[in-house]
């Protein structure tokens, strides 16, 4: 990971274009010149109609903007998919065998396999979902993993997002505002389509509904209200998938059930997709002062009559800290070699990782154990001196807050800016669902850092989403 | 449906149709205080516009002195006016982003754009001649948003519950239109039948739209019993009580057939409707024309509350 | 030694109430120390409650009620029999795993001063565990310790009765007890009960238990500087005593009032 350039998604070391992109690299060829910056302008047309919310919510409130689209599609081949998918699906069960075990008898944690105090002391750890035999035993339901690509062969997962992972409405409008701005592009290239997601949501969300549900579950989706910046995500998904889209005052808890307030009474609730943070989904049982939560619900849930989704609690699989025992998770539930590979992490409670890291801090990337976003961390060769000392002071008082690994070289592809056509670096977040089975959606959100040599891909730093291909045999 | 869904629906109707009539009352209280010649009179007709449009607390509470200026910005611009037109718009627009998902593009894309445009609007910039231009203009964005919403909605509940919020908020903006007539004339009752009398009857017929079709009614110059009987039984009138109360209570009646069933709020609009159809205009005056509108709105109210009640709003 | 019990409490929610959901841990289990002969729960609402076993496997009634009007009361009455085992409860099936009371909490957190000489004693993890319960006694408790001078600990809102106020200092020495038991890797979890006598006036009572690979879970009670006698009779179990509250309620109003405690010989 020292100075050679990064691996470009669509040519090879000497610019011959890699199998997977020939034939879009000749529909490009064959555009007049103008064409590609003219589909950028409709691409904006485009999202002001089709995602109407994205634009308008932001103007004048400044909680969502419309996040750049590029023109230029990212592609995966069916053999990488192939990989990829049955990595990804390694993943997600193993994680959720050892949810069900650190809420169960923790036998990962006899055996010694991880430490018990980074499980049982953990902030992401939730006591009150001990003994909970959540229906088919899944305790995340609904995943995106994030994946970055450094060679031909060399994907590393990043993170595992396993408690409410967004964007996913991103993914479908992406590819609906492509296949309007490129019809022909689709009669030449097949595309492993990405429009079944919302039947495939409703499907696993039925199929995780409490066992003593007769008869087609009631499904909804439960926001925290018009003011949270994936607001439009969630009205969008209860649309798509024709559920009631409840905030927590339409909700209530009688004689240990889940109710909704409608029109004609209270109705009966049985699975609901829940886009509110743990902490305040029930102030009887976690934050009391929680306005947005549903007062009872943890107990119904509890008490077997509702489905949430994802359930709580989840957050102590994808946390930081644990996120270097995956490969160990993997193993000692399925018996298997992990498929995918972790990035390489450094861990700061040792003596000689730690002094190497402190050593080495500007080549490194330095991440707070809770914090997402991109906020809370240091890239080490494009921060400041007077950065990199503050974050070593970090490091040395709460050695245990931060995980530390290589600036990976992301992968590039090719990207529609202003001078043109240019490299810039992208990662992908695919989307999974547990329910009955395992539901991989071909695609997934590829986002892209604008700026030229940025590492940063999230859109709250400057990074845009380009529409993503699994291609079929 | 969720109660809440069909709550926003009654009030994002309420709410856009509240802002039209904000901007109907307050163009009649300016043209009416351009036509003053009294010292203070001014005031006194802008005040008395306030006082129909149930604002005119809230305004002293801002300790300025009524003139157009304030008053204009008062209604149109005022946060702190729960009915401004800026206030209007705004809950309009909260109340269809809670229901995105029950609301077509089109009436969304329509509320929306009015919103936007507003909001580049400065206040400083709608001075004098400027003010009546924009009222027009939030009209004629009621009249866009209603347009989308019948072509475009499917004729189900939610259909019915943004009817009902229409019809509810229009039935009390005529009741007090109408009021604020006799708020107007109360302290001097020596003009009626004079020169200004006819002219402040004229503008009353004009911030209901209906000085022109009025002649087509009554081919007869303006009087006062005239003018009230449009605003109040003229079934034919789509501003009048009666009109409006049929409305409600077909859209209610509605309501009992998607449901399967008859509440409470059926037997209240029903009185609402009986209040208003078994009645002539010489019982209306007989019985006082302030008391009967002032009866017309409490009954209004007790719709709103009722169908609250029945159908679950909170 | 057969124990009756009678305790009552009540809740006023806030005028306007449209659900009060309450949950109640008011039902103690039967174990190694303890058999309940008869138990009841009443409160308005009860037959419609949810029953469960919650996190740490105490017996759960959710209940809830739709527009309450005044005060709500419950009432928990029962007897049980218990028996002196000098406090070692065993490894009962069906609880959690014992690694999940090494969590620490708010309560919960201790100096180094109290628990540090012991680290070299980890061998003798008994012996460390009375050493612990004298030294808590000594630290937290001092000879000026009178009944409800420490800080109400005991994640109740309202203290009115003698018992309670006792109980309160007696959570405050379990949580020391607890959160050095924790500190030296010993899984400790907070017990609430109730107290017949022993030279204390009867009522609500708070203790600790911690796990030992032998034996078990074993209790200690830092107040008395005991184990627990046939005197102590077991209510539920948590991390600490806010997890262990007998009533939490949304909205909760004024908070839950206890009403009376009965402890008697029956």
């Amino acid at each position: 990971m020292g100075d050679t350039a990064p691996f470009d998604e669509m040519y090879d070391a000497d610019g011959t274009v890699r199998e997977p992109y020939r034939a879009l690299a000749q529909w490009i060829d064959e555009q007049p010149e103008k064409a590609l910056s003219l589909m950028q302008a409709d691409a904006e047309g485009i999202f002001r109609r089709l995602g109407i919310t994205f634009a308008v919510y932001g103007s004048d409130e400044g909680t969502e903007k419309l996040i750049p689209f590029d023109v230029i599609p990212r592609i995966i081949s069916a053999t990488e998919w192939r990989r990829l998918s049955k990595g990804i699906e390694q993943r997600v069960r193993a994680l959720n065998a050892f949810l069900y075990d650190v809420y169960h008898r923790q036998e990962i944690l006899k055996a010694g396999r991880i430490p018990e105090k980074l499980i049982v002391n953990n902030a992401a750890f939730c006591p009150d979902m001990m003994g909970v035999d959540p229906a088919k035993g899944v305790y995340s339901h609904i995943i995106g993993v994030d994946i970055v690509r450094v060679g031909p062969d060399e994907f590393y997962v990043l993170e595992d997002n396993l408690r409410t992972p967004s964007g996913v409405s991103y993914m479908l409008e992406d590819r609906e505002a492509m296949m309007q701005l490129a019809p022909d592009l689709f009669q030449r290239i097949k595309v492993a389509p990405v429009e079944t997601y919302p039947e495939n949501l409703r499907r696993t969300l039925e199929s995780v509904a409490p066992a003593n549900v007769a008869g087609t579950p009631t499904i909804v989706v439960l926001t925290p209200g018009i003011h949270n910046s994936a607001y439009f995500e969630h009205s969008f998904l209860a649309d798509q998938m024709g559920a009631q889209l409840c905030e927590g005052q339409d909700l209530f808890v009688d004689g240990g059930k889940v109710y909704m307030r409608t029109t004609t009474g209270p109705e009966r609730v049985d699975v609901i997709y829940r886009r509110i943070d743990d902490d305040f989904l029930d102030p009887l049982t976690f934050r009391p002062d929680s306005m947005l939560g549903v007062p009872g619900l943890f107990n119904a849930y509890r008490a077997g009559n509702v489905t949430l989704v994802n359930a709580p609690g989840t957050g102590i699989a994808d946390d930081k800290a644990v996120y270097t025992y995956v490969p160990q998770i993997i193993e000692f539930y399925l018996g298997e070699k992990s498929i995918l590979s972790n990035v390489p992490t450094y861990n700061c409670t040792d003596e000689d990782q730690r002094a190497y890291v402190l050593e080495h801090i500007g080549e490194l990337v330095v991440k707070e154990v809770h914090g997402s976003g991109g906020y809370g961390m240091l890239v080490g060769p494009t921060s400041t001196k007077a950065q990199q000392a503050e974050f070593k002071k970090k490091i040395e008082a709460r050695p245990d807050n931060y995980i530390v690994q290589p600036t990976l070289a992301l992968s590039t592809c090719p990207t529609y800016v202003n001078s043109g056509i240019a490299p810039r670096h992208v990662d992908l977040r695919p989307y999974v669902l547990v329910g009955d089975k395992v539901r991989i959606t071909p695609g997934g959100l590829t986002r892209v850092a604008l700026t030229k040599g940025s590492l940063v891909v999230n859109s709250s730093q400057g990074g845009g989403t380009k529409d993503t291909w699994v291609l079929e045999d | 449906m969720l109660g809440r869904t069909a709550q926003n629906l009654f009030w994002l109707s309420r709410y856009v149709e509240r802002a039209e009539n904000m901007a109907r009352l307050l163009e009649v209280g300016y043209k009416m205080s351009l036509t003053s010649r009294r010292e203070g009179g001014e005031a006194e007709h802008l005040i008395s516009m306030m006082q129909a449009a149930e604002v005119d607390e809230a305004f002293e509470a801002t300790g300025r002195i009524a003139d157009v200026d304030t008053v204009a910005h008062f209604m149109v611009f005022d946060e702190g006016n729960p009915s401004s037109v800026k206030s209007c718009l705004m809950a309009a627009r909260t109340n269809a982003r809670s229901v995105r998902t029950a609301i077509t593009i089109d009436m969304w894309q329509s509320l929306n754009a009015a919103w936007l445009e507003f909001s580049q609007i400065k206040p400083r910039d709608v001075r004098g001649a400027k003010l009546l231009g924009l009222l027009q203009w939030v009209r004629q964005r009621s009249h866009e948003f209603r347009g989308a919403l019948l072509g475009t909605i499917l004729r189900n509940d939610g259909y019915a519950f943004s009817q009902a919020g229409n019809f509810v908020e229009r039935a009390d903006n005529t009741a007090r239109i109408l009021d604020m007539k006799y708020f107007v004339l109360l302290p001097r009752a020596d003009l009626v039948g004079g020169d200004l009398d006819i002219q402040q009857w004229t503008l009353i017929l004009r911030a209901a739209s209906a000085h022109r079709s009025y002649r087509h009614v009554y081919h007869d110059r303006y009087k006062a019993r005239n003018i009230a009987d449009f605003l109040i039984l003229r079934p034919e009138m789509p501003r009048s009580l009666v009109f409006c109360a049929r409305m409600l209570n077909q859209t209610l009646e509605s309501l009992a057939d998607i449901y399967g069933k008859r509440l409470d709020c059926h037997d209240v609009v029903a009185d609402l409707c009986a209040m208003v159809e078994n009645t002539t205009m010489d019982e209306v005056f007989g019985k006082g024309l302030h008391e009967f509108l002032t009866e017309f709105v409490a009954r209004n109210n007790r719709v709103t509350e009722c169908l609250s009640e029945s159908y679950n709003f909170y | 030694m057969r124990i009756a019990i009678h305790h009552q409490l009540s809740i006023t929610p806030p005028p306007e109430t449209g659900n009060m959901v309450f949950q109640l841990l008011m039902t103690p289990r039967s174990g190694a120390t303890q058999k309940v002969e008869r138990w009841s729960v009443e409160t308005t609402g009860i037959g419609n409650a949810a029953r469960y076993a919650d996190a740490f496997g105490n017996t759960v009634h959710f209940v809830n009620q739709m527009r309450p009007e005044g005060p709500v009361g419950i009432t928990a009455t029962g007897v049980v029999e218990t028996s002196d085992r000098n406090g070692v409860l065993g490894k009962p099936t069906g609880e959690p795993v014992p690694g999940l009371y090494l969590r620490a909490t708010t309560l919960t957190k201790v100096p180094v001063t109290l628990y540090g000489k012991f680290r070299g004693m980890k061998d003798d993890r008994i012996g460390l565990l009375h050493a612990l319960m004298a030294r808590v006694g000594e630290v937290l408790g001092g000879e000026e310790m009178q009944a409800g001078q420490l800080q109400s600990q005991d994640g109740q809102s309202q203290t009115q009765t003698v018992g309670e106020a006792r109980k309160a200092d007696a959570a405050l020495l379990a949580h020391g007890f607890i959160g050095a038991a924790r500190a030296l890797d010993i899984p400790a979890r907070y017990v609430s009960g109730y107290l017949l006598g022993d030279g204390e006036p009867p009522g609500l009572h708070g203790w600790a238990e911690a796990y030992d690979p032998g034996l078990g879970w074993i209790g200690f009670d830092p107040y008395l500087q005991i184990c627990p006698s046939e005197q102590h009779v077991r209510l539920c179990v948590g991390l600490d005593a806010l997890s262990t509250t007998p009533v939490r309620a949304v909205p909760d109003g004024n908070g839950v009032k206890t009403i009376a405690v009965s402890v008697e010989a029956a």
